[in-house]
């Protein structure tokens, strides 16, 4: 080989590998401010407040951040709460990460877990009264006992009872509250059962339907918060 | 006339399926047996429990059909009716669960701690009802 195309080969190595270098450098740079100005933040599924309370970023997550900054990022305030929020307010991930990354110069903040908070505002504790609630307790009191009055009469208990007392003594009986008396006060033990939920002594530890139901509805709820509670900076055309 | 008997075996038949697969849907959507095999933790029982109620069907349906007589002591009554009577209760909590009756009433009304005590009228008013019914309105 021609000994130019030999220098030539040479530099050209070098070169290459001077570049190389200088990458690597970067790259390391890169990384140790990387783990300097790291912010990990995770928000709150859903939070109480007062009303005309400042929310700062501390109620609204959890955060992980160089012990320098963690304090500052802490007492950020996100939002203050005003008459017009009414119940709820949303607020999602990318306004807290904008406060954070204003005062954190080149701040990479990672979020993990939910994307939005629930803000729920809660004006003065609703104390229900006991009038209402003694009529409310009516209400199911005698809807209960007439619904299954009306149960009865629609599958003709009384005359299945009849027969079934029939079948089993061999005696015919009008009014066979042998058999009666039992089954309502089973009634009753069946749907304690079911539930089990009763005053506060649980037959096992698992959640009642009752309880998942309600956590259910609770999640549906929650949702529909979400979707529709506008925020501060929400794209409000959809 | 032997067509005609096959054919009415067959609806039979068709009908009793119908109304079997019915049923145990309807126990299905209830969930009273997951409910009771979490109880009692017996999950392991699932198929023993399928017999039981698949036996109960035929031993019922036998019954209403023969109408026999087995002569036994009245006092058989009583377990007897406790256990339908749990059984019953076990379908209605069921449905009132369904419907989800309680969830939205406690939200709408803002109480929580006492959904217990609204639930107990719930259940005395069955029991109220449902004796009511035997002891006063159907003797008079």
């Amino acid at each position: 080989m021609h000994p130019d195309a030999i220098q030539l080969l040479d530099n050209m190595k070098k070169t290459r590998e001077s570049i190389l270098f200088i990458k690597d450098e970067e790259i390391h740079v890169r990384e140790v401010n990387n783990l300097e100005n790291t912010v990990y933040l995770r928000m709150y599924h859903k939070i109480q407040v007062y009303p005309h309370e400042t929310v700062y970023v501390k109620d609204l997550a959890q955060v992980i951040a160089d012990e320098k900054y963690c304090h500052k990022i802490l007492n950020l305030p996100v939002y203050k709460i005003s008459e017009k929020d009414r119940n709820f307010v949303v607020i999602d991930v990318m306004k807290v990460i904008n406060k954070i990354s204003r005062t954190v110069n080149g701040a990479e903040v990672q979020a993990i877990g939910p994307v939005q908070s629930i803000v729920e505002v809660i004006y003065k504790k609703k104390r229900v009264s006991v009038g209402f609630f003694i009529l409310i307790w009516m209400l199911l009191f005698l809807g209960a006992a007439l619904t299954i009055i009306y149960f009865h009469e629609d599958v003709s208990m009384g005359a299945a009872q009849q027969r079934i007392y029939k079948m089993i003594t061999g005696k015919d009986d009008k009014h066979p509250l042998l058999f009666q008396i039992p089954y309502s006060i089973g009634l009753g033990a069946g749907m304690i059962l079911f539930f089990n939920h009763f005053f506060r002594k649980r037959i096992n530890e698992e959640p009642s339907p009752m309880e998942v139901e309600m956590f259910n509805y609770q999640q549906d709820l929650d949702q529909y918060v979400i979707m529709n509670e506008k925020d501060e900076g929400a794209k409000k055309n959809s | 006339m032997t067509v005609k008997i096959v054919f009415v075996m067959f609806l039979g038949l068709a009908a009793g399926f119908a109304v079997g697969s019915g049923f145990v849907a309807f126990l299905a959507v209830l969930g009273i047996i997951p409910r009771l095999m979490q109880l009692s933790k017996t999950m392991k029982m699932v198929i023993a429990y399928e017999w039981a109620v698949i036996l109960g069907t035929i031993a019922g349906g036998m019954g209403s059909l023969w109408n026999p007589s087995l002569m036994l002591p009245p006092w058989i009554m009583i377990p007897i009716g406790a256990a339908c009577g749990i059984f019953v209760g076990m379908m209605a909590a069921a449905l009132t669960e369904v419907l989800n009756v309680f969830p939205i009433l406690t939200k709408r009304i803002g109480i929580d701690e006492k959904i217990v005590i609204l639930m107990t009228a719930f259940v005395l008013g069955k029991i109220a009802g449902s004796l009511f019914q035997w002891l006063y309105f159907d003797s008079g």
